[in-house]
C-alpha cells in the first residue's frame, strides 16, 4: 500500500496537509476507545514543511507523507517519551533517535508515541505505568494487544492509512503483539538497527523493528531504518540489502519445524494454523524438516529473564529523580531521595524485574545466575548455528495461544505471565531475525506465524513471508 | 607482614586527550555545564561509543609500568548511586583490565608491583551546600587511568617517591598534563600496631594532598581506634574523616558493559603502541652514566624532566657531557626552580646554552660570565658568541695587564693583605674577587690567584 | 534458594527502592516462585562454555579523538526544576 501512495504524493497528486490532519483526526477518534497514544507529535507542521518541498521540488523520500508511530520508548525530538514510565512523565528528549531521524530523512510524519509495558516488562501489554491506560485489543476490547509493543500493534491494525509503527523487541516484543492483534511485525537481526535512542531495557536484547499491516510496508519499512550508525558501537557496517523486492519462492526451500514449539503447552488451534501453513508451503515447493532445539526451549525463559532484568536493573539505575523526568522535593540524604522518587513511580513489575536483575549480578550471586544464563545463551547460539546447516529457515506459532481477556491475566501470578514469552526467548537470546506473519483464527481471534533466519538473514524471511500471503 | 606500616594505592590519573572518553564533549571547558551532551549527561537513549586515543594512552602507559597486555579488552558497569554520576553506574572495567602485573622500581631497588592498569570514565563534580548539593558534569565521562598497586609501600616517603617516578613517566608518554589533567587516588593504610586493620582513604587528589593523607592517617591510627572502614579527605581541614563502615561495603553488582563491543588486542598494535614510547627517566639516566660517566645524582635529577633531558643531550653532542651536565643542573635547573618556570616557559632553548658552554670549554670566558650569560639566557634569545665579543667580556689571559690590576687591588686593600700573610685563605680569595671586580668577571681567576701568591709572596 | 523477607529487603535496599511491608511479603513470594521455575538452568551442560554478552561478535568499534558538538548548558538545565543558572541540583550528600 506503502510503495503506492508515496508515488503519489510525490507526484503532486494528494494534498498532503490535508492527507496528514485526516489521519490524526482518525487515529485520535481510534485512540478514545482503544489507547494505543501516549503523546501526539506536531503533524501538522511536518506535514506543512513536505508541502513546502513538493513546491520547491525537493520532495523526496521512501516514505514520503507516511505516517510512523513510535514505541513510547524510542526518544522523538521534543515529544514526551517515557517507554509508558510514571518515572519520565513530562521528560521531552533533545535528540531524534536515529531510527525516527531516518524515517524524517525519507519524508515521514511522525505521528505519536504509542504505549507499552513500562520499560518493555510484559508480554500483555497490561504492565503499563502508572497513569497510563493500557490498550485494547483491536478485536475484542476485552482482551489484551500483547506486549511489549501493544500499541503499535493495535494501532498498525486499526490505523486505515500509509502507516508503519516502529516497536521494539528484547524478548519477543514485536512479534507476539503483531500475531495477538493480526499484523505482520519484524524483529530485524541484533545490530541490524541503531538502538540510539532507544531507552534500554536489555542492551545485549534490544532491537527496534516495524509493524505493519502487510509484509510489503512493514520490509519497506525495516529497509528506510537499517544500516550502521556511529553513535550506536553494536550496530553492523554490512550493507543492506533491498527488502521490498525479494521475490515470495519457496522452492526446495528447507523449512525447520521446531519440534518443541508445537507439544501440549501450546493451543490446539494455534497448532494447527501453523502446520497447515508449513503445509501450503510445502505445496509450493518447500521441503518441511523437523528439528529439536531442546536448549533454547528449555531454558530460554530462566535464561533470558536472568540476563535481560541484569540488564534492566542497571540501565534503570539512572533513573532517579534528578536532571529530567519525574522528581520530587529535594528533601533527605541522596539515597533517601533516590529511593522515594524511584519507588513512587515505578510499577510492580518494573520493581520486580529491578530485584530480580540486582539479585541476579550480586557478588555471590552472579556465577549461578548472571554468567551461568551468559554461558546457556552460547550454547543457544550455536544450537540454532547447528540447525541452520539442515534447513535454511525455522518456523514455529509466534506465541502458544490467542489473546487472553484481561481477566484472565489477572489470575496469573508473574512467573506465569512469562510463559507467553516461551518460544520467542531463544530466537532472541541469539538475536537472530525473525518475524510474525498472520496465518489463521480461532474464533475472531488472530493466529501468527513465526519465521526465523541466519544472522542477517532478513531477506529470506521476507521471501518465506511475501510466499505464504501471496499464496 | 611484618612492616610497621603497609600502604596500597589506586591512583586515577587523567589522559590528556582531546575529547571524553565514550563522547565527543572536549577536556576542557571554563564555564560550568558547558561541556555537556547525552551521552555524558546519561540522557535515556544515548550511547557510549570509545575515544580510541584513550585506548592507546592507557596501553602506552600500562606498557611503560611493565604490564602485560590483554589480548582482549572488555568494559563493565559499577553500580552506585550518586548525584555526580549520572547513570548510577560507571563504566570502567572489571575482569578483563588492559594491563597487568607491572611494576615501579624505587632509587633504593624495592619493587613496588602494580596489579593492574584499566580505563574507566570519571564522574562530574559537585558543589556541596547545606541542603543539597550543585552539580557540574564538565569533568563527566573523562578519561582516566586507573593504576592499582599491590600494598608494597611501607612508608608515605615511598608512596611519594612511587608517585614521583609514575608523574616522571607519564610526563615522558606525553599523555599527562601537569597543569590541566588531574591524578587522585585512594589509599588503603594500615599499621601493625593495630593489627593491620584497614582503613581506605578515597578521592584523595593532587599529588601532595595524597601525601598529606597518608602521613595524617599513619598518625592517626597510632593514637585513635581504627575499624575496618572507608574515609574521606579534607583538604581545608587536613584531616581524614569517617564516611562508611566497610562491612557496609557497596555491592557493585558488575556485568560486562553491553553498549560496547570487546576489544580485541593484536599484537602488531602493541607493537605499534610500544614504538611510540621514548626512552623513559631512568634507562636514560643509566645510559648517561654508562656512556658518559655523568655523576647518577646529575643523571637521574636531569632525566626526570623530559624536556630538559632532551636539552641536556641536545647540548651534550658539542659540549663535554660532564661538563653539559654540571651547567644544565646547577644553572638552568636551578633558574627554572626558582622561577617556579617549566622549561617551556623559559627562553633557554640548545642552541644559546651550547653556545655558551663552549666558549667556557674553550676557557673564552670565565665561570663567573658564563653564569650571568646563562641567567640572561633564560630570559631572552641571544647569541652568547655576539653578546661576549660586543660587551668584551672576553677571558683576560694577558699576565701583564693583569699583574698591574693585581698591584692596584693590593694597594687599595691592604687589610685583607695583612689578613692573608698572617695566613687566612678567605682574604686571598676576597682579593681575587676585588680583580674579578675590576675585570667585570673577565680575568682568569686562576692566572690571577697564581700573580696575587706570587705577587705576595 | 532461599528467597527470605530479609533478602528482599537488602536487594531492595541496593537497588535504592523503599518497599511495603506488604509489598515485602508479596515480592517475597512471587520471587520464590520465579526462582523456582528458574532453578532448571543449573542443569545446563555448560562445562567448558565461554559466555556470551552479545548475540553477534562485535569487535573494535572506536571513534577519533576529535571535539564534537555540545548541548546547549540552558536546553540541559531546563528538563528538570531542579537547577541553578549554572548548576544542576540533587540532594544533598553527607
Amino acid at each position: 500500500m506503502i510503495k503506492k501512495f508515496v508515488k503519489e504524493a510525490l507526484s503532486g497528486k494528494i494534498d498532503i496537509v490535508a492527507h496528514a490532519l485526516k489521519c490524526l483526526e482518525q487515529a485520535e477518534k481510534i485512540n478514545q476507545e482503544y489507547h494505543y497514544i501516549t503523546e501526539w507529535a506536531d503533524v501538522e507542521t511536518q506535514a506543512k514543511k513536505l508541502a513546502e518541498q513538493l513546491k520547491n521540488g525537493t520532495a523526496k523520500g521512501k516514505l514520503f507523507g507516511v505516517m510512523v508511530t513510535v514505541k513510547d520508548g524510542i526518544c522523538v525530538k521534543g515529544v514526551e517519551t517515557h517507554a509508558s514510565s510514571a518515572i519520565l512523565k513530562g521528560y521531552k528528549p533533545l535528540f531524534n533517535s536515529t531510527v525516527v531521524q531516518r524515517c524524517i530523512d525519507e519524508g515521514a510524519i511522525i505521528l505519536g508515541k504509542t504505549v507499552q509495558d513500562e520499560f518493555g516488562f510484559g508480554g500483555f501489554a497490561v504492565n503499563v505505568g502508572k497513569g497510563f491506560q493500557k490498550p485494547l485489543n483491536p478485536v475484542d476490547k476485552k482482551r489484551a494487544t500483547g506486549g511489549s509493543s501493544g500499541g503499535a500493534a493495535g494501532a498498525a491494525a486499526l490505523f486505515d492509512f500509509p502507516h508503519i509503527a516502529l516497536g521494539e523487541s528484547t524478548g519477543g516484543s514485536i512479534v507476539n503483539p503483531a500475531a495477538l492483534c493480526g499484523v505482520v511485525g519484524i524483529c530485524p537481526t541484533y545490530g541490524r538497527v541503531s538502538r540510539y535512542g532507544l531507552l534500554d531495557y536489555s542492551n545485549s536484547l534490544d532491537k527496534i523493528g516495524p509493524l505493519a499491516k502487510t509484509v510489503e510496508d512493514a520490509a519497506l519499512g525495516l529497509e528506510v531504518i537499517s544500516g550502521h550508525d556511529s553513535h550506536d558501537s553494536t550496530t553492523s557496517d554490512q550493507a543492506v540489502p533491498g527488502y521490498t523486492d525479494v521475490p515470495g519462492v519457496v522452492q526446495g526451500l528447507r523449512i525447520g519445524i521446531v519440534k518443541e514449539a508445537f507439544g501440549e503447552t501450546i493451543n490446539n488451534d494455534v497448532r494447527k494454523a501453523v502446520l497447515e501453513a508449513v503445509h501450503k508451503l510445502e505445496q509450493h515447493g518447500a521441503r518441511k524438516i523437523e528439528i529439536s532445539l531442546p536448549y533454547g526451549m528449555t531454558y530460554g525463559i530462566p535464561t533470558y529473564f536472568l540476563l535481560s532484568t541484569a540488564e534492566a536493573s542497571t540501565n534503570l539505575a539512572k533513573y532517579c529523580g534528578m536532571r529530567y523526568g519525574a522528581e520530587e522535593q529535594l528533601t533527605g540524604v541522596y539515597n533517601d531521595y533516590f529511593a522515594r522518587v524511584r519507588s513512587n513511580n515505578f510499577g510492580d513489575e518494573a520493581k520486580r524485574r529491578i530485584l530480580l536483575g540486582t539479585f541476579a549480578r550480586m557478588a555471590g550471586q552472579r556465577d549461578a545466575f548472571y554468567t551461568k544464563a551468559a554461558q546457556v545463551r552460547t550454547k543457544i547460539i550455536e544450537e540454532y548455528e547447528q540447525a541452520f546447516k539442515q534447513v535454511d529457515v525455522l518456523i514455529t506459532p509466534t506465541v502458544p495461544m490467542a489473546s487472553p481477556t484481561f481477566e484472565e491475566i489477572k489470575k496469573l501470578t508473574p512467573v506465569q505471565c512469562y510463559a507467553i514469552d516461551q518460544i520467542t526467548v531463544a530466537p532472541n537470546l541469539a538475536g537472530l531475525p525473525h518475524m510474525s506473519v498472520p496465518c489463521g483464527k480461532t474464533g475472531n481471534l488472530p493466529i501468527g506465524m513465526m519465521i526465523i533466519a541466519p544472522h542477517f538473514n532478513e531477506q529470506k524471511i521476507i521471501q518465506v513471508a511475501n510466499a505464504w500471503t501471496h499464496q | 607482614m611484618d612492616t610497621p606500616i603497609v600502604i596500597g594505592l589506586e591512583v586515577h590519573v587523567q589522559l590528556k586527550t582531546q575529547t571524553k572518553l565514550f563522547c565527543s564533549c572536549p577536556t576542557f571547558a571554563t564555564e560550568p555545564n558547558t561541556s555537556i551532551c547525552p551521552t555524558c549527561l546519561g540522557h535515556p537513549g544515548s550511547k557510549p561509543v570509545i575515544n580510541e586515543k584513550a585506548l592507546e594512552f592507557g596501553a602506552k602507559l600500562s606498557i611503560a609500568l611493565g604490564c602485560k597486555i590483554a589480548p582482549h579488552i572488555q568494559f563493565a558497569r559499577k553500580v552506585y548511586f550518586y548525584p555526580d554520576l549520572v547513570k548510577n553506574y560507571q563504566i570502567t572495567q572489571q575482569d578483563d583490565p588492559l594491563g597487568r602485573d607491572g611494576q615501579i622500581v624505587l632509587d633504593d631497588g624495592k619493587v613496588i608491583r602494580i596489579e593492574r592498569c584499566h580505563l574507566e570514565e570519571d564522574p562530574g563534580s559537585l558543589i556541596r551546600e547545606a541542603n543539597a548539593v550543585l552539580a557540574d558534569y564538565n569533568r563527566s565521562g573523562i578519561p582516566l587511568c586507573e593504576i592499582v598497586t599491590k600494598p608494597d609501600m611501607t612508608s608515605p616517603a615511598e608512596a611519594r617517591e612511587f608517585l614521583k617516578k609514575l608523574m616522571n613517566i607519564l610526563g615522558y608518554l606525553g599523555i599527562f598534563d601537569q597543569d590541566i589533567c588531574i591524578i587522585k587516588a585512594d589509599a588503603n593504610v594500615s599499621i601493625k600496631e593495630k593489627n593491620y586493620t584497614r582503613v581506605e582513604i578515597k578521592n584523595i587528589t593532587g599529588f601532595k594532598e595524597i601525601e598529606r593523607a597518608l602521613n595524617y592517617e599513619v598518625e592517626r591510627q597510632k593514637v585513635q581506634d581504627v575499624k575496618l572502614e572507608t574515609r574521606g579527605w579534607d583538604d581545608v581541614k587536613g584531616i581524614t574523616y569517617s564516611m562508611r563502615s566497610k562491612e557496609e561495603a557497596a555491592d557493585y553488582g558488575y556485568i560486562v558493559e553491553p553498549d560496547l563491543p570487546t576489544f580485541h588486542i593484536d599484537t602488531q598494535w602493541i607493537k605499534n603502541v610500544q614504538s611510540q614510547i621514548p626512552e623513559l627517566a631512568h634507562a636514560r639516566a643509566a645510559r648517561w652514566i654508562k656512556e658518559w660517566k655523568i655523576d647518577p645524582v646529575d643523571a637521574n635529577v636531569i632525566a626526570t624532566d623530559i624536556e630538559v633531558a632532551d636539552l641536556f643531550e641536545q647540548i651534550a653532542k658539542k659540549v663535554n657531557p660532564i661538563t653539559a651536565s654540571h651547567w644544565v643542573r646547577r644553572e638552568v635547573l636551578r633558574l627554572m626552580n626558582d622561577n617556579k618556570q617549566t622549561l617551556k616557559q623559559t627562553q633557554f632553548n640548545s642552541e644559546g646554552l651550547t653556545e655558551v658552554l663552549e666558549l667556557y670549554e674553550h676557557k673564552k670566558i670565565t665561570n663567573k660570565i658564563a653564569q650571568n650569560i646563562i641567567r640572561e639566557l633564560a630570559n631572552k634569545k641571544f647569541s652568547p658568541k655576539a653578546f661576549v665579543k660586543e660587551n668584551k667580556l672576553e677571558t683576560v689571559a694577558d699576565e701583564g695587564a693583569l699583574e698591574v690590576l693585581c698591584k692596584k687591588v693590593i694597594t687599595e686593600q691592604p687589610k685583607a693583605v695583612e689578613d692573608y700573610k698572617k695566613g687566612e685563605e678567605k682574604s686571598l680569595m676576597f682579593l681575587i674577587g676585588q680583580v674579578m671586580k675590576h675585570t667585570k668577571g673577565t680575568a682568569s681567576p686562576q692566572i690571577v690567584r697564581e700573580l696575587l701568591i706570587s705577587i705576595l709572596k | 534458594m532461599d528467597v527470605t523477607p530479609e533478602l528482599v529487603k537488602k536487594v531492595a535496599t541496593n537497588a535504592r527502592l523503599v518497599l511495603t511491608p506488604d509489598e515485602i511479603k508479596r515480592f517475597q513470594k512471587e520471587l520464590s516462585e520465579m526462582f523456582e521455575k528458574f532453578a532448571i538452568l543449573q542443569q545446563a551442560n555448560t562445562k567448558n562454555t565461554k559466555p556470551s554478552f552479545h548475540p553477534i561478535d562485535i569487535k573494535n568499534v572506536t571513534r577519533k579523538d576529535e571535539i564534537g558538538k555540545c548541548l546547549d548548558r540552558e536546553e540541559a538545565l531546563s528538563l528538570t526544576k531542579h537547577r541553578t543558572d549554572k548548576y544542576f541540583k540533587g540532594p544533598k550528600v553527607i
